[in-house]
């Protein structure tokens, strides 16, 4: 366990390992006690001498989590001569915050995981290194094996700074049962989406489903997740055909208009039946794991834990409420901290690592993500996993954050705009206050100079 | 001393304990067993109150993680289980930032507490240029909190080069003018014919302070290193500030920065919880009367 | 450090073998005979070095580089440290963020505090009745201070869960609303507090405790000659025997209370709507997850004065009673 999810800096230089001496002695010390817990949690990724660590950060907290780790171990094991290892830290701004300070501290891990939509806010202020494209091609990665749009997203200043992982859609899990005796299912079990599309078609949905399950019909959980707001939020207002003008040094602009019927919509679906109130992330998941709702909003991400409670769990892209088709999605891309004191074995082998991870994206697609690789999109392997396939369309009608330096998954961005949001949410107030709210704020952000 | 008369001994202290609680109820609230039964029972309350959240954080550890996330029982009803126990200390760095929150903790004890010590015996029992001031400064000293310094104190950690090292995390936790005036407050009082008298035979300040000074203070010394060791295990913003390396995490940091479930995971969160708060409570348990007089008598020199 | 308190002298005397039974204040000069054995003594100097290199290095360096790093524009990424002059402070003082989180940390502050003291106050004069479980009364009411800020978390973000929480499971059970805890605006301070009351109380209680030991009992014995009742002897000999450990409790409170970032960065952090950032945590927001150093400079030294002002006020009256 600790010689898995741990590296030591001493290692590279020879030395015996705080990890080893401290393996050592808690062996020694708890060994009655804690013996079993060791032994059962040793794995052969364990660094040895004169193995090049290779640290990598992520924030995947979901269920894809695990899956990581099992990436992170099929390449340890193809790469015996290097220490792979990855921490998963909290998600969110505290995420960031982290990898930034460890980046200006001089020793950040190898590598990190990051959205694509933060790339504006880091690579400006050279807490990362691009990537060398010589160096990739001969690990057999290239422009040609990524979609151009999203091969577009990880360009900075002509470089390459992030090396795309995956498309994550936010997308509606369904209970195969429920949706059935609601009559909301298609002849092959699948959720009808012309059932669901429209705001109204889409709350009556919501309240014949919530007869079955006897509680509430769908789940979404917003309290304490900003992000969750966010994305229903810039999802819906998309499919309104809203647009936006984020302009430092000027006020920004929205479509009031269309902002405002987002949030009517959403006043309308958090009614206590229809989705429950003062809900948060957690809450609406252990109800949709315990059939006591029958939909369920959610990044795909979540697909592994919703599987290990409901086994033949649906998934399908969101619905369409409004009339313009889209479908709000981040991705998240490998980047490469700036290092103190650059190591060319290390930065060697972390590309070999991250070359591996992403051509182990099968795995990756087993935890919902639609991988970026193509190659691996291409494999009938892929074109096989359901739900996976049902929801793929997704990524078609793929909407990003909008650009601006401050935007992007886990930033303080999202928590303002959530923060504005809340009042409106709660039934409080009324839908234009929430709009009026995240036009303030967000001409508090075009204000403030970009510090990176 | 044989078994027997240890116990004897316990026994002894224990009937005197009963017997002075006794009279303390009678000059307290009086013989009214209306009184006794009212004040017992507001207890009762209290501890109740108190107990829950533990009790129902160490229910919840046994539980499977499928009945977890349900609406709460406090009992679980699908059996206990030590799958949440397992999986936390087999999947999480859990003991390594036990084990670090020990090192960083007794290493903190360790040198505030000899560094107070000899400051105040310097303040206390000896002279030099300057004594005065320094006393002043260090009285000063005392008004500035620490946690406002997490800015300037980063860069300069990152400056020398101590991001992700112990010593970044113990050195600026040693500062404790506090302990300093407390500890001199003590040592004032160290009978001046005794340390006169070692002087005359020729004693220096090093013995003086080892062998006089130290020796009999033990029992403050205890003290404040009862008080600097649960401030230490338990600080939590300068060692977040100061570790980015999950290697290098203290307990409450690493609990709270790195997630070592994935998904909802109610059960091995208040597994790992019980398992963080183990080695206090038990320490408590052991030396309750110690602690309780030591945070005590500490906590009310900070006046 | 000048408040003297006899009731609570007595049990430090009681704790510490062969001291004697009146120790000198801080301030008090010693006697001729003493100074000369003294003077001849002149490696005070090494005893002081480590204390006085370690708050040097930890304490006046940093206090004096964050004073230059607010008057420029550092960020965490290494850019910019040019002298903008008072740019960050007036940016400072015409910031709402910055008055609405020092709000937040003053209104922390009163909602901790006053349970904080007054809860440790009955729950000391209840142990002190000497009535049989004392060891189970210390223990229920002193473990929550031995946990450490996360495990304080992971156990009141359990309680708090909405909808399957334990407090939400009680209130449905009572057919009341759920409450939203940690996510209605207007509650989740009162949450928070609650906490930390829970958490920290048993502390003040120790302290409380201590003095009460120290009351004599001569004191409660002529009272009851006297004839004085239970409640008697409580207003007219326990109470004002407490005054002043009460003042020392309260400002060791406020001081602590004022600083408070853990529980809240964890359980909330600072939400909902940003209605509990406390100003630490707009500190640590400001300069490390927005790389503003600079500017999070600024912000400390406008906190830092603000508690200055609050100790000196505090310590001139007490300075006057000694």
């Amino acid at each position: 366990m600790i010689a898995s999810r741990t590296r030591s800096r001493a290692e590279s230089s020879g030395g015996l390992s705080r990890r080893d001496l401290l393996r050592a002695a808690l062996v020694g010390a708890g060994g009655v006690a804690l013996g079993g817990a060791l032994a059962g949690c040793a794995t052969p990724s364990a660094a040895g001498a004169g193995k090049t660590p290779v640290m990598i950060w992520d924030l995947f907290s979901g269920g894809d989590g695990a899956l990581m780790q099992e990436m992170v171990g099929a390449v340890a094991s193809a790469n015996p001569d290097i220490a792979v290892a990855s921490t998963t830290l909290a998600w969110g701004p505290p995420y960031y915050t982290k990898l930034a300070m460890a980046s200006s501290g001089g020793r950040p891990p190898e590598a990190a995981v990051m959205h694509m939509s933060r790339l504006a806010g880091y690579a400006p202020g050279g807490l990362l290194e691009p990537f060398d494209l010589d160096a990739l091609a001969e690990l057999g990665i290239g422009e040609e094996h990524f979609a151009p749009a999203v091969w577009e997203k990880a360009q900075y200043d002509g470089q390459l700074y992030a090396l795309p992982l995956d498309t994550h859609p936010y997308i509606v899990f369904h209970n195969p049962k429920i949706i059935q005796d609601a009559g909301l299912a298609l002849p092959d079990g699948k959720l009808d989406l012309d059932a669901v599309a429209g705001a109204d078609n889409f709350l009556a949905a919501g309240r014949s489903l919530a007869e079955i399950t006897g509680e509430t019909g769908v789940g979404w959980g917003y309290q304490r997740d900003p992000a969750g707001c966010w994305r229903m939020f810039w999802g819906l207002y998309s499919q309104n055909g809203g647009g936006y003008e984020l302009t430092p040094g000027r006020p920004a602009e929205l479509d009031e208009e269309a902002a405002a019927e987002v949030f009517e919509f959403l006043q309308a679906m958090v009614d206590g039946t229809v989705a429950a109130k003062n809900q948060d992330g957690n809450a609406a998941a252990a109800r949709f794991m315990s059939e006591r709702t029958g939909m369920m909003f959610a990044g795909e991400w979540d697909l592994p834990m919703f599987r290990d409670a409901l086994p033949d769990v649906g998934a399908t892209p969101f619905p369409a409420i409004f009339d313009t088709p889209a479908n709000y999605a981040d991705s998240h891309a490998f980047v490469l901290p700036r290092q103190g004191t650059p190591d060319p074995a290390a930065r060697e082998a972390t590309y070999r690592v991250l070359a591996g991870l992403l051509k182990e994206g099968l795995t990756w697609a087993s935890a919902g993500h639609i991988p970026a690789y193509q190659p691996i999109v291409e494999e009938p392997a892929y074109q096989e996993l359901t739900p996976q396939r049902d929801y793929a369309p997704a990524a078609e009608v793929a909407v990003f954050d909008p650009d601006a330096w401050f935007t992007g998954g886990g930033s303080d961005f999202q928590t303002r705009m959530a923060d504005a949001m809340t009042d409106t949410l709660a039934g409080k107030a009324p839908a234009r206050t929430a709009v009026t709210r995240m036009l303030s704020e967000m001409d508090r952000f075009l204000s403030q100079p970009n510090p990176a | 001393m044989a078994v027997a008369d240890i116990a004897e001994v316990r026994r002894t202290k224990a009937l005197q304990e009963r017997a002075e609680n006794r009279t303390l109820t009678r000059l307290t609230i009086g013989p009214s067993p209306w009184a006794r039964a009212g004040a017992l029972a507001a207890l009762a309350v209290l501890a109740g109150i108190w107990l829950v959240p533990l009790v129902w954080g160490a229910v919840t550890s046994f539980k499977h993680e499928a009945e977890a996330a349900l609406p709460a029982s406090l009992l679980p009803t699908m059996g206990w289980t030590l799958d949440a126990y397992q999986k936390v200390l087999g999947s999480s760095d859990l003991l390594l930032w036990m084990w670090n929150s020990l090192v960083v903790a007794v290493l903190v004890t360790v040198i505030t507490v000899l560094i107070s010590a000899m400051a105040a015996f310097a303040f206390s029992q000896t002279l030099f240029r300057g004594r005065a001031v320094m006393q002043w400064l260090t009285l000063a000293a005392i008004m500035m909190p620490g946690q406002i310094l997490i800015v300037p104190l980063f860069r300069e950690m990152q400056v020398l080069g101590l991001v992700d090292t112990f010593a970044g995390i113990v050195l600026p936790q040693v500062v404790a003018p506090v302990m300093v005036f407390i500890l001199k407050r003590f040592f004032d009082a160290i009978p001046r014919e005794l340390l006169d008298a070692a002087r005359i035979d020729g004693a220096g300040s090093w013995r003086l302070f080892w062998t006089i000074v130290l020796p009999l203070s033990r029992s403050i010394l205890v003290a404040v290193a009862i008080f600097v060791f649960i401030g230490a295990w338990n600080n939590f913003l300068w060692p977040f500030i100061v570790t980015t390396d999950p290697q290098f995490m203290t307990l409450p940091v690493g609990l709270s920065t790195v997630k070592d479930a994935y998904g909802v995971q109610y059960a091995q969160n208040m597994a790992s919880a019980m398992i963080a708060a183990l080695p206090l409570l038990i320490l408590f348990m052991l030396f309750q009367r110690r602690i309780v007089q030591g945070v005590a008598t500490t906590g009310m020199g900070g006046q | 450090m000048t408040v003297s308190n006899p009731g609570v002298s007595a049990p430090l005397e009681r704790a510490l073998p062969g001291r004697p039974a009146s120790a000198s204040r801080p301030g008090t000069r010693a006697e001729p005979a003493r100074k000369s054995m003294r003077e001849r003594d002149r490696s005070g100097y090494l005893f002081v070095a480590p204390f006085a290199v370690a708050t040097g290095l930890f304490l006046v360096v940093p206090t004096l580089y964050g004073l230059w790093m607010s008057f420029t524009n550092q960020s965490l990424t290494g850019t910019g440290s040019e002298f903008i002059g008072f740019a960050n402070y007036v940016e400072a003082f015409s910031d709402p963020q910055v008055w609405q989180t020092l709000w937040h940390t003053v209104w922390f502050t009163i909602l901790s505090t006053i349970p904080l003291v007054f809860v440790a106050l009955v729950m000391a004069l209840l142990v002190h009745t000497g009535l049989p479980g004392q060891w189970v009364w210390r223990m229920s009411f002193f473990a929550p201070y031995l946990l450490t800020s996360a495990v304080v978390w992971h156990l009141s973000n359990w309680m708090f869960q909405p909808d399957i929480g334990l407090l939400d499971t009680w209130m449905t059970g009572l057919g009341l609303q759920p409450l939203g805890w940690l996510t209605d605006e207007n509650v989740a301070m009162f949450s928070i507090a609650g906490v930390t009351v829970w958490w920290t109380v048993g502390f003040n209680f120790l302290l409380y405790l201590a003095a009460l030991q120290g009351i004599p009992a001569q004191q409660y014995e002529a009272a009851t000659i006297d004839g004085a009742g239970g409640w008697r002897r409580l207003f007219s000999i326990t109470l004002p025997q407490l005054r002043t450990i009460t003042g020392v409790i309260v400002v060791l409170q406020l001081l602590a209370s004022l600083k408070v970032f853990d529980q809240i960065y964890m359980l909330t952090a600072g939400g909902p709507n940003g209605s509990t950032r406390p100003i630490l945590e707009y500190i640590y927001d400001t300069g490390f997850t927005n790389y503003r150093l600079g500017y999070a400079s600024a912000i400390s030294y406008v906190f830092f004065a603000l508690i200055l002002v609050f100790t000196l006020v505090r310590l001139l009256p007490a300075r006057k009673e000694a």
